[in-house]
Formats: C-alpha cells, sequence, structure tokens
C-alpha cells in the first residue's frame, strides 16, 4: 500500500468532478434562494451547505473538490446568505463555527470514501489473486504428470542400455506426446495472458472465419491423423472482427477435446454459418458425448477443474474450456454445449459486426 | 563425395540448437551453429552457408538487427525462429527480407520443408524456373498461364477477375514462400492503400471459391493465420 501520495492523487484533475462540483453548489445556491424568498427564515444556510460539502466530498475524487466546496460554500454563506446580503460580514462570530464544521465534514467524507474506495479495490484485487492461484495450482497439477513421465521415459532409456529398441521406442514416444500435450498447455496461457485482464481490449480486425477454421482443423490432422474431419462453409463469405490467433486457438481446444474426451470420437463435423448478426461455428463429434453432471455450468469460471485422477487417464478439460470461453466473451460472443444423439456439439457464436458500445462485462453475456 | 549444403543455426537455446542440427546432419545437411549475434555475423562472413536459421530472441542483438545488417550486403536465405503469440515479429521479419519463419514449437518435417523450400529458392535466382522458361507455374491441378494472365484447374479456365489473378500470380511468383498481406497489399494496390485487408481478404475467398473444392479446406492457397498468405510449391 502507498501511504505517500503524490500531489496528483490529492488534487487530481477531473471535469467531470469539476461538474459535479459546480452542479451541486449550483444546486444548493438555488434552493437557498429559493427558501428565502418563499419564506424568509434563516439560518437554514449552513445545513444545506453542510449537506452540499458531504454530498460533493462523497462524489468527487480526493481531497481536493471538497475542500474547494468548503471555501466556495463559506463565501456563499457568508456573502449571500448573511445580512448584510451581498456583501462580507467577517464580524460574525458564527462564521469561524460555520467554516470548521464545514471543513470537518469535508475531511471525514473524503477520507471515509478514499477508504470505502480502496477496499473495493483491495476485494477486486484480492479476488483476481484468488482466481490467479486457482489457475496457477490447477496448471501446476496439469503439467506435474506429463513432466514425470517424460523425466521417467527418459531416464529409462539412459540408465538402461539393454532395452530393446521397441522398448526405447514405445517410452521416447511416451515422452513426445506428453510433452506435445505440454506445449498445448501452455499455448492456452499464454492466450490467457494476450486476453489479459477483464477489461483489457483485445485487438480484433476482420478476418475470413474460413480461412481461420482451414488453419485450425489442418494443424489438427497433423496431430490427430486418424480423426475424420470435415468442414463446411456457407457459399458467402463471413468477415468476423476477431483476433485470429485467440479464435483459432478455441478452435483448437474444441476440436481437441471433441477428440480426446469424447473418448471414442471417429468423426469430427466442423461448421460456420450466418445465424442473424452473428457467425455461428459448431463442432459436433460422434463420440460419448458429455458427462451429465458436467453439463450445467461447464464453461463456468469458478467451476473446478475435474482433476486428473479420475482414474480413467483423461485429462482436465477446464483448462481448454475456460480460454474457449474468456476468449469467446472478449469479442462479445456466446458459448454453447449439449449432446447430441451421439457425440456431443460445442458451439459458439462470434458477432459479425462491431458493438458500438462495449460491453461492460463479457461474462454477463454468456449461457450456459 | 557430394558437397553438402551448408546451414547456420543461430540459437542461443543449446537444447535447441542442438536437435536442430541433428535434424538437418541426419538429413544430409552440415548444420553450424552460433550462440550469440556477433559470433553469427562472423560465422557468416568465414563460413558463407547456404541457410541461416536464426533464432529471433538472442542474449546478445536483436534478431532482427541480424536481419538488417545481413539484408545489406546478402541475400543469403533466412528462416526466422519465433514464438506462437509474436506473430507481428514475424511479419516484421518477413517484411525485413527473411525468406520464411517457423513457429516455435516445430516438428521435424515442418523444419526440413522450410529449409528446402528456402535453399531451393536461391537456386532458382529470381523466383521461379517453370515461369522464366515457361510463363507458366504448375502445382498439383492447377496451373497459372502467365501470357494469357489466365488460371486453369484441371485445364480450365477459372476466369478470375483481374485483381484476383494478380494476386494468385503474385504468390505464384513466390511459391512456397509466405508473402505477409501488407505486401501482398502494396503490391496490388500501391503503398497507400486504405482498407486494403478487407479486399484481400474477400478477394482470397473468392479465389478459394473459384480454384479450390473445399474453400474451408485449401489444397493450394494457404492462409498463415495472421501473416499472410502461400501458395502450395509444385515438385
Amino acid at each position: 500500500m502507498h501511504s505517500k501520495k503524490s500531489f496528483t492523487d490529492l488534487f487530481p484533475f477531473s471535469r467531470r468532478d469539476l461538474l459535479v462540483t459546480a452542479g451541486i453548489l449550483a444546486c444548493t445556491i438555488a434552493l437557498c434562494i429559493f427558501i428565502r424568498m418563499a419564506g424568509g427564515l434563516e439560518g437554514f444556510t449552513s445545513p444545506v451547505f453542510v449537506l452540499a460539502v458531504l454530498l460533493i466530498s462523497r462524489l468527487t475524487t480526493g481531497y481536493f473538490y471538497g475542500l474547494l466546496s468548503v471555501v466556495l460554500g463559506v463565501v456563499c454563506v457568508n456573502f449571500i446568505f448573511t445580512r448584510p446580503y451581498w456583501a462580507f460580514n467577517l464580524t460574525n462570530p458564527g462564521y469561524p463555527i460555520t467554516f470548521f464544521i464545514l471543513l470537518m465534514v469535508s475531511i471525514v467524507t473524503c477520507s471515509l470514501t478514499a477508504q470505502a474506495k480502496q477496499q473495493a479495490h483491495l476485494l477486486a484485487e484480492n479476488e483476481r489473486v484468488k482466481m490467479r492461484a486457482n489457475l496457477l495450482r490447477s496448471v501446476s497439477h496439469d503439467i506435474r504428470t506429463p513432466l514425470t513421465s517424460i523425466v521417467g521415459s527418459t531416464s529409462a532409456i539412459l540408465e538402461n542400455p539393454n532395452l530393446s529398441q521397441a522398448e526405447q521406442r514405445a517410452l521416447l514416444e511416451n515422452a513426445r506426446e506428453e510433452a506435445q500435450w505440454l506445449i498445448r498447455v501452455v499455448e492456452n496461457l499464454l492466450s490467457v495472458t494476450r486476453i489479459g485482464d477483464a477489461q483489457a481490449q483485445i485487438t480484433k480486425e476482420p478476418e475470413a472465419a474460413e480461412e481461420v477454421l482451414g488453419g485450425a482443423v489442418q494443424k489438427f490432422r497433423r496431430r490427430f491423423p486418424n480423426i475424420t474431419v470435415t468442414v463446411s462453409v456457407p457459399e458467402e463469405v463471413l468477415l468476423v472482427p476477431m483476433d485470429p490467433i485467440l479464435i483459432e486457438q478455441v478452435l483448437s481446444n474444441l476440436l481437441e477435446n471433441a477428440a480426446v474426451h469424447g473418448g471414442t470420437t471417429t468423426r469430427i463435423q466442423l461448421s460456420l454459418e450466418r445465424e442473424d448478426g452473428f457467425a455461428r461455428v459448431c463442432v459436433r463429434d460422434n463420440g460419448q458425448g458429455i458427462p451429465q453432471k458436467e453439463l450445467p455450468g461447464l464453461f463456468d469460471e469458478t467451476r473446478k477443474p475435474t482433476s486428473a485422477s479420475h482414474g480413467d487417464g483423461k485429462r482436465n478439460m477446464g483448462l481448454g474450456l475456460s480460454v474457449c470461453r474468456a476468449v469467446v466473451g472478449a469479442h462479445g460472443g456466446t458459448m454453447e454445449a449439449k449432446n447430441l444423439e451421439e457425440g456431443a456439439e460445442f458451439s459458439f457464436r462470434l458477432p459479425l459486426y462491431e458493438e458500438v458500445h462495449e460491453d461492460a462485462d463479457p461474462g454477463k453475456s454468456l449461457s450456459n | 563425395m557430394q558437397i553438402r549444403e551448408k546451414v547456420l543455426v543461430i540459437e542461443d537455446e543449446k537444447t535447441i540448437a542442438q536437435f536442430i542440427a541433428a535434424i538437418l546432419s541426419g538429413s544430409g545437411y552440415e548444420a553450424l551453429q552460433a550462440r550469440t549475434g556477433s559470433e553469427a555475423l562472423s560465422m557468416i562472413s568465414s563460413h558463407c552457408p547456404d541457410l541461416v536459421i536464426l533464432d529471433l530472441g538472442l542474449p546478445d542483438m536483436d534478431g532482427m538487427d541480424i536481419l538488417r545488417q545481413l539484408r545489406s550486403w546478402s541475400s543469403l536465405p533466412v528462416v526466422v525462429v519465433s514464438a506462437r503469440s509474436h506473430e507481428r515479429d514475424k511479419v516484421t521479419a518477413l517484411d525485413l527480407g527473411a525468406d520464411d519463419y517457423l513457429t516455435k514449437p516445430f516438428g521435424t518435417d515442418e523444419l526440413l520443408a522450410r529449409v528446402r523450400t528456402a535453399i531451393r529458392h536461391t537456386r532458382t535466382a529470381s523466383g521461379n524456373d517453370e515461369i522464366a522458361q515457361k510463363g507458366t507455374y504448375t502445382v498439383g491441378e492447377m496451373m497459372i498461364d502467365y501470357n494469357k494472365h489466365q488460371v486453369l484447374v484441371r485445364g480450365e479456365n477459372v476466369k478470375l477477375t483481374l485483381s484476383e489473378f494478380r494476386i494468385v500470380a503474385l504468390l505464384g511468383k513466390h511459391a512456397g514462400k509466405v508473402l505477409t498481406y501488407d505486401f501482398i497489399i502494396k503490391e496490388l494496390w500501391g503503398p497507400r492503400a486504405g482498407g486494403g485487408n478487407q479486399i484481400l481478404r474477400v478477394n482470397m475467398a473468392n479465389i478459394r471459391r473459384k480454384i479450390e473444392k473445399n474453400p474451408a479446406e485449401p489444397e493450394y492457397l494457404f492462409t498463415e493465420v495472421g501473416v499472410g498468405y502461400r501458395l502450395a510449391e509444385g515438385d
């Protein structure tokens, strides 16, 4: 925490704060003039200004506007609303008291406001730290198993010169497969850093969606030559504003999930179509489908990663899917998953046109 | 004994340099290694390699600087190696005159394919042999006829528009090589073409619809996502 605050922290210039201050003061003065004209009462001005100072201190950042309103308030009370009207009267005994009260109100409110803001900030920071820790934990867990296997396989070869060629080969293939899996984990992590913090903007450019589909499929085939993939795209060219590297990652994750978690998958259909103002991409496989108990909240960020220790040797698909979710969300799109008669279907929609206003919370547009 | 082509591997990570060198020597190349930029530059002038594989992240020098220095006096083919998340770097390197790139992590096949292509390109001095001799370029069932300004697929004219033909023609002259989006746009519509990106995407999509069986599974016109386009190389 910063105990020393810079000058600009204490007295930040902001047009918004200036307008708030001016607005509230103008209303207060108008109110006071109105009350005086209506009833000719006196002595009500000080409390009204106390309220004004309190509001200004609460609604602006730092101490500057609060203190400014104190000075202006005192001047107003003295100059406009205390006899003699429209003249300064510094002999009035109430004057220093008014000044003092307004000053205290402002300082106390400002410091309370600052405290509250800091607390909210800390809370958000805590939340982020916790999320990062969760992610790290799940990733570390995911990484440890393949690393153990790589070190084990290679050590076995190095330390046992008598292994047959076939045995050596099997161990090396093992190591390579595990290493390739690690690469995919790291690529997903890189995607996460590319999206960055929730509010960060990704750079979108209109890309031909079919090209990105083609790229992902080409890479997938190299990895899983035994699975048949068919791709269908519309006759019309769909230009979708996107970060193509991230969307390619989403497609790779979905294809790979279909292959790995589908269990018995032999065919995958990838399709692209226009749907209202969206481009819809669909990945269908003929595998075992998504376990019913996993289906609800599959894209939930707070979902605990299903651990790899299920005993079925299948790996956690938490990271891959949460990256998909985050990427699609950052594009203002939505994601869906459902079981088909045979196999599962994952799909996402991306808006075809840039939104005029930015969606404040991309997570909200997410459907389960 | 035949003379083996020399490949200089400029890479600071010993393990990576070693495995690249192992793959290269296994495939009949002579592999040299340099760990730093300065070592690399002196080795290039003393050993005269046929190809350089350059990692962009070196400890002592920026890979781009090496490329720039090299390009000021030599057209020696260079394949740059960079990480996936830095596609901006790849584009910059290609625009600076690199011949091709590899994305870490890459496989053996990819490495060898890039090396072969890059070396072949230097042998056929300016672009493509077939184009120089016959005015055509053939790959698979597709033929670009530079004299008649036509592209034929299985012997049939696919009737490209002028812009479409110019894109294919340009890719054909550099077949096997990635051309960045910017490069293509500048070549076709001049350096000040604005918003060319979308025009290029749409043109390319239309070309694919005329040439490829399935535009999403191209056999000839490949997309390098985030970087550019590449035309398949004929044998």
